[in-house]
């Protein structure tokens, strides 16, 4: 298969083959309406997260400013009633979103990047940087992921940041399994032989080749991960570990709050059930949007 | 073989299925849930028992160990001390001693012990066990490790006779009549090779009640000493059902399955209002909430510790900030009104000690002025809204606070947000208790949620402020409070230890409240109250101390499980301290007996719905089976 | 925990890859010194975690109290808090191998009795959880994978992923609300229930059905959705056409081919999935106030109870790692192509 002088450049051509290939998978994506829902879904929710400074008064989340009165049932004025300062549970729950889907995105960001790389260098390699890594990936995967989050949240100073690096950290080792696999895959193939045989050192052979072919996956595991980031994030946050700052609410912090404050003996669904749905809307929107993407991968899981 | 396993499989299915499912009719079948438990608890003949739903741990039972207030509180009602705190007053009172007398040099102390006191084994209590208890804890380490700073002063300690103990200490102790040291029976004591070791139950006592049952994060239980020498408590048991989240010990309560609670917050006290069945108690505390100010903290001997921002040094700075606090917001909103409003360090339960600034003294909750004042201070703002320093550097400062705590959890935001609008950047940083402690012990803090629980003398709480109160070189030891060393201060601090007229020294104690006050190292922002509840168609009421007005758990003493009385088991006692007796106060209403049907009722309800689940279940396997076979 | 809605191939990548003649033994070897090496980093985690928490016990033990600096530093002694770091650590190393995990601060007695109390309540939580999810999910996933597409499997896998996208202590905080009077919120066993055997299992058993239907509803979805797509991708393989053609009933089919085959990696995937259900007993035992050991590492983290965390942590760990050797070894024993080979 010799290339003739007249045709495109490999990575043009490379760039043609991908740009097919993403639409063809839109288009299989597109088929599928439980994804294209969740994308939706998901669209809107951060629409309104992005645009909360906009169409509301961040003052609203001062405590000294509340204007209702404790844990009031929902009104005109407050459609989902208030808390026990007396702020509107629909102005937190909307603010809520804005930390805790940015708290979901970078943390499964750090989490998947940790994963790729040490997925791919451990397959890549083979051999004894192969069997280190490995050894750590199974040691971190077994071990539980929360109890290591808690502690690490612990140590450090409470924040967001410190919330995203105990996820990032503790939630990694399925993306280097899965993307060690994928890349055992790739690597068998007779392309990346060819590569090697015509002088491609490892980063070329990485750059190039393995790391565009393990996007796709790794971006559906990205996708399916932000969802179980956004849980984990209202898990820490609901045993106490989350961003104290009033004006910085999440879904976790608002439940740790209606918890604390007793809603469920005072009978405040108000205060009880918004964050939750929210988190269950956009864990389950996520969900989706990966789901319809692994079967865009997977021919196999194709409905029908 | 993969059809056995795959029909095990099936069978376990059903087994655990069934298992969880059916569990739950037999209980309700059996014993119709909570409400019925109870009443055939309180109306059986083999005995009354007052369940407390409790929402702290128990450390260890042994006396000489044990340091939390639940364990404390507990042992209490286990052993006897010398003395105890009267139920009207809380002052000193006899217990173990019927009295006492002290030399003329105040270094010798002789306690007659009563005579009638019997262990709840029935041997009886003496001197010689009272000896033994101190003897132990002056001679091992150990056995100081709860209660050896009331001995640290003292030089011997004998039984002359079996009814006569004299302490001798090297300095007059004001402590010495109201030593809180359990006293325990030698016979067993003296038999236990370590004594750190966890006791062996029945444990015994000569308090009114003694322990029988230990299960660590699930109950305490106590038995009716008999024996005890101003007569046996009306309830044959006492069981502490420890309750990890305050919320399902008040649902505990609401549906019978505990008979008293303490402490609540205001939201489920509120939620409580109402139920025809369960009496609330909103008693006067004697704890006073304070947010911490670090004044530049140092060591005992003047050396700079910590890292509080410099900037605080300033006592303007301060008072802006004790200015910018509304207390009256923070009793409404933090404590829903269950509190009252901030006036002197002592608390206002104190009446005689408790004291309120008048007249151009008032800090009246007012932002203009806070930042009137800022402005004036030479404070500017910068460009954000945030002022400056007086080195140009913005105010940032750190709120230190409780995790977890009720009150620092919801008062923290309330004073970013006021901070805020006079021009102070707040960052709330909860940590657990344990970092907290330590943060405030180095100084290592800017702002700081703290609080403590006041005697009826003033004298402890007042020595938190002195200079001498701060760490030592090693920034270890000692508890300090605000950091505060003002020599005036000091100077009616001793004043007051040596003044002998109540009046007087009454007067010097508000003297350095109005100092503390004006020095802002600490601002006081509010008492909150004690609530409490208990289910009142089980029990008639209980003691309260002080009487009328306090509460009944985490007393200064035993009062309120020693005299808790059943329903129809006539008035609750009131303990007026003359010594063993009780005199009643008729608080029984005429209530007829209601039947409680409600738990009949979700019994049912409970079954019926398991019984659904159970039928739906084994029709939808009916349903699989048919639907494989068809094919 | 993403990677429980990717197909199982991936998630059981590292199946064992078949070896030949003796090397069952060292298959055998090589995945319990694996499991060894593992416990090994725990403790040295463990150790460097929690060692590097700040905060002074000795100090918050006498909050309120009076207390001399003394009184302080012999407590300290007494726990060994005033050597150096790395003599703590050989100390350490040293009784965690004579099975001595040290002293609670906060409870005054041995770790190991503290964790020894608290194991049962957890073994019997997670144990009756797992084995109802692993029924249910497997039941469900089933029913569902064999009919893809129909009312069951559209309503059922809904479900579960609906279920699988709450919070576990969000779900158990709804449960709390809606069931107010019908079951016991808190704790294990009534204070008061007479001690015979048959009254205290019933009333354990009355304590646990809430935190069990927790626990379960948001663990079942995960066996299910692997169930299913396991079953799925089994259900393209050539076997099951020349079974069919063989003239079996669909209903043979799936029970003696399929289903068995797609049964292994799912049900290996619950031994690796024992860490995420850890995690949700943490929040389960925390909100239903259960004595278990996801409450006691909650309960020490929040006073700083040091041992006692690294007791927890050491145990919680070393039961995962345990579980997953003996997955390990499970699944060459159960897989017959592992076996075969």
């Amino acid at each position: 298969m010799t290339v003739p002088k007249n045709q495109p450049s490999p990575r043009a051509l490379a760039w043609r083959r991908r740009g097919a290939a993403f639409t063809a998978g839109w288009r299989e994506f597109a088929k599928q309406r439980a994804g294209l829902v969740g994308l939706g879904l998901l669209a809107v929710i951060v629409l309104l997260a992005i645009l909360a400074p906009v169409i509301t008064d961040r003052e609203g989340l001062d405590v000294t400013k509340a204007t209702g009165d404790r844990m009031e049932s929902p009104s005109w004025e407050f459609l989902l009633g208030t808390d026990r300062p007396g702020r509107s549970v629909l102005l937190l729950t909307l603010w809520s979103a804005r930390i805790s889907l940015t708290v979901g995105f970078v943390a499964t960001l750090l989490s998947v990047a940790i994963g790729t790389i040490i997925g791919i260098l451990a397959a890549h390699y083979g051999r004894w940087v192969s069997a280190g890594l490995m050894r750590i990936t199974d040691f971190f995967l077994v071990l539980p992921s929360l109890v290591l989050a808690i502690a690490l949240s612990t140590v450090l100073e409470r924040g967001i940041g410190t919330i995203i690096l105990a996820i990032g950290l503790t939630s990694w080792p399925s993306a280097a399994r899965l993307v060690r696999a994928q890349t055992l895959t790739i690597e068998a193939r007779p392309y990346i032989e060819r590569a090697r045989a015509l002088g491609g050192g490892h980063f070329h052979v990485i750059s190039k080749h393995v790391l565009p072919a393990v996007l796709p996956l790794v971006f559906v595991n990205t996708t399916l991960a932000v969802g179980s980031a956004i849980v984990a994030e209202s898990t820490l946050s609901f045993l106490g570990l989350g961003d104290p700052d009033p004006m910085r609410p999440s879904w976790g912090s608002m439940l740790r709050s209606a918890w604390l404050d007793s809603a469920i003996i005072a009978g405040a669904w108000w205060y009880l059930l918004p964050p939750g749905i929210a988190i269950g809307i956009v864990v389950l929107a996520f969900t989706m949007c990966g789901r319809a993407l692994e079967s865009v991968l997977n021919p196999r899981l194709r409905e029908g | 073989m993969i059809i056995v396993r795959s029909r095990l499989l099936a069978l376990g299915v059903t087994l655990m299925a069934s298992a969880l499912v059916t569990a739950p009719v037999a209980v309700s079948a059996s014993a119709s849930p909570a409400p019925a438990r109870a009443a055939e608890a309180t109306s059986g003949q083999d005995g009354k028992v007052l369940r407390i739903g409790v929402s702290r741990e128990v450390d260890t039972l042994n006396p000489f160990m044990s340091i939390t207030l639940m364990g404390t509180s507990i042992l209490r009602s286990q052993f006897e001390f010398l003395t105890t705190y009267s139920q009207g007053s809380m002052t000193p009172e006899g217990a173990l001693a019927e009295k006492w007398e002290t030399s003329e040099d105040k270094l010798t102390w002789t306690y007659h012990i009563r005579k009638d006191v019997k262990w709840s084994d029935g041997k009886p209590v003496t001197a010689k066990d009272a000896a033994w208890t101190f003897q132990k804890m002056l001679d091992d380490e150990t056995a100081r490790t709860a209660n050896g700073s009331y001995i640290t002063q003292w030089e011997s300690v004998t039984a002359t006779d079996d009814w006569t103990l004299k302490i001798k200490t090297k300095v007059p102790q004001a402590t010495m009549d109201a030593l809180d040291i359990p006293i325990v029976p030698e016979h067993v004591w003296s038999k236990m090779s370590d004594i750190s070791a966890a006791p062996e139950f029945p444990m015994v006592g000569n308090g009114p009640y003694y322990i029988t049952e230990f299960k660590e994060a699930q109950f305490t239980k106590m038995k009716a000493n008999k024996n005890y020498w101003r007569g046996a408590p009306k309830v044959d048991e006492i069981h502490f059902v420890y309750y990890s989240n305050s919320d399902a010990a008040v649902s505990a309560l609401q549906s019978g399955e505990v008979d008293l609670i303490n402490p609540l917050t205001p939201t489920q006290y509120d939620a409580l209002q109402g139920e025809p069945d369960i009496q609330l108690n909103n008693a006067q505390n004697r704890r006073f909430n304070e947010l911490l100010i670090n004044p530049g903290a140092a060591t005992n001997d003047g050396t700079p510790i910590g890292n509080g921002n410099p900037a605080l040094k300033d006592v303007k700075l301060r008072q802006a900030i004790a200015q910018a606090i509304d207390t009256k917001t923070l009793v409404d909103k933090v404590w829903s009104g269950y509190a009252t409003e901030a006036a002197g360090y002592i608390p206002p339960m104190f009446k005689d000690f408790a004291w309120e600034p008048t007249g151009d003294q008032v800090r009246k909750f007012d932002l203009d002025a806070a930042n009137k004042a800022l402005d004036e201070a030479g404070y500017k703002k910068g460009q954000d809204g945030v002022r400056l320093d007086k080195q140009g550097k913005p105010l940032n400062l750190r709120l230190l606070t409780h995790a977890e705590r009720d009150i620092d959890e919801n008062a923290s935001p309330f004073i970013k947000g006021w901070l805020k609008e006079i021009g102070i950047e707040v960052t709330i940083e909860p940590k657990s208790d344990n970092q907290v402690n330590e943060e405030t012990t180095r100084g290592e803090y800017d702002l700081a949620i703290s609080g403590w629980s006041a005697n009826p003398d003033p004298d402890y709480v007042l020595s938190l402020q002195t200079c001498a109160n701060r760490p030592n070189a090693d920034g270890t030891g000692a508890t300090p409070d605000s950091f505060l060393c003002n020599e005036e201060y000091d100077e009616l601090y001793a004043k007051q230890l040596s003044e002998f007229d109540r009046s007087k020294r009454i007067d010097i104690v508000k003297q350095m409240q109005a100092l503390l006050y004006d020095e802002a190292t600490l601002v006081i922002f509010g008492y909150d109250n004690a609530l409490e509840a208990f289910r009142k168609d089980k029990f008639e009421g209980f003691p309260q101390q002080p009487t009328g007005s306090g509460v009944i758990m985490f007393q200064q003493s035993y009062w309120g499980l020693l005299g808790a009385t059943p329903k129809g088991e006539g008035p609750v006692p009131v303990y007026d301290g003359s010594q063993g007796t009780e005199s009643g106060e008729d608080t029984t209403d005429a209530a007829a007996e209601e039947s409680s049907n409600t738990g009949l009722i979700l019994g049912i309800v409970g079954g019926v719905l398991v019984v659904v689940l159970v039928v739906g279940l084994l029709v939808a396997r009916g349903r699989r089976k048919t639907a494989d076979d068809r094919e | 925990m993403s990677d429980i809605l990717t197909p199982t191939e991936e998630a059981l990548a590292e199946a064992p890859p078949p070896t030949r003649g003796g090397g069952a033994l060292r298959y055998v070897l090589t995945k319990i010194g694996g499991g060894l090496v593992s416990f090994a980093l725990v403790i040295v985690l463990g150790f460097l975690l929690f060692r590097a928490l700040p905060g002074d016990v000795v100090a918050t033990m006498f909050r309120g109290r009076p207390a001399t600096p003394e009184m302080i530093a012999n407590l300290k002694h007494q726990y060994g808090l005033d050597l150096p770091l790395w003599q703590q650590f050989v100390n350490y190393v040293g009784d965690l191998l004579r099975g001595d995990l040290g002293d609670s601060y906060v409870y005054r007695v041995p770790v190991w009795q503290k964790i020894e109390e608290r194991f049962w309540p957890t073994v019997l939580l997670v144990g009756v959880s797992t084995l109802i999810s692993v029924a249910l999910g497997l039941w469900m996933g089933t029913r569902s994978g064999w009919r893809r597409g129909s009312r069951f499997d559209r309503i059922s896998t809904g479900v579960a992923l609906a279920l699988w996208s709450t919070p576990t202590f969000w779900l158990g905080m709804l449960l709390l609300a809606a069931t107010t009077g019908l079951f016991p919120t808190a704790g294990i066993v009534y204070s008061d229930t007479p001690p015979d055997f048959f009254s205290q299992a019933l009333d354990i058993a009355h304590h646990m059905v809430l935190p069990t239907i927790t626990m379960v509803a948001v663990t079942y979805a995960q066996y299910q959705l692997v169930m299913r797509s396991s079953l799925i991708e089994e259900m393209g393989a050539d076997y099951l056409t020349t079974a069919r053609a063989k003239g079996l009933r669909d209903d043979e089919v799936r029970r003696k081919h399929a289903v068995p085959n797609a049964l292994l990696p799912t049900v290996t995937l619950v031994f690796l999935h024992l860490g995420f259900v850890i995690a949700g007993a943490i929040s389960v035992e925390t909100v239903f106030s259960w004595p278990g050991l996801g409450r006691l590492t909650y309960d020490a983290l929040r006073v700083g109870d040091l041992p006692l965390l690294q007791g927890t942590f050491v145990v919680l760990a070393g039961a995962v790692i345990v579980m997953n050797v003996f997955a390990d070894l499970l699944y060459r024993v159960l897989d017959p192509r592992v076996r075969a080979a």
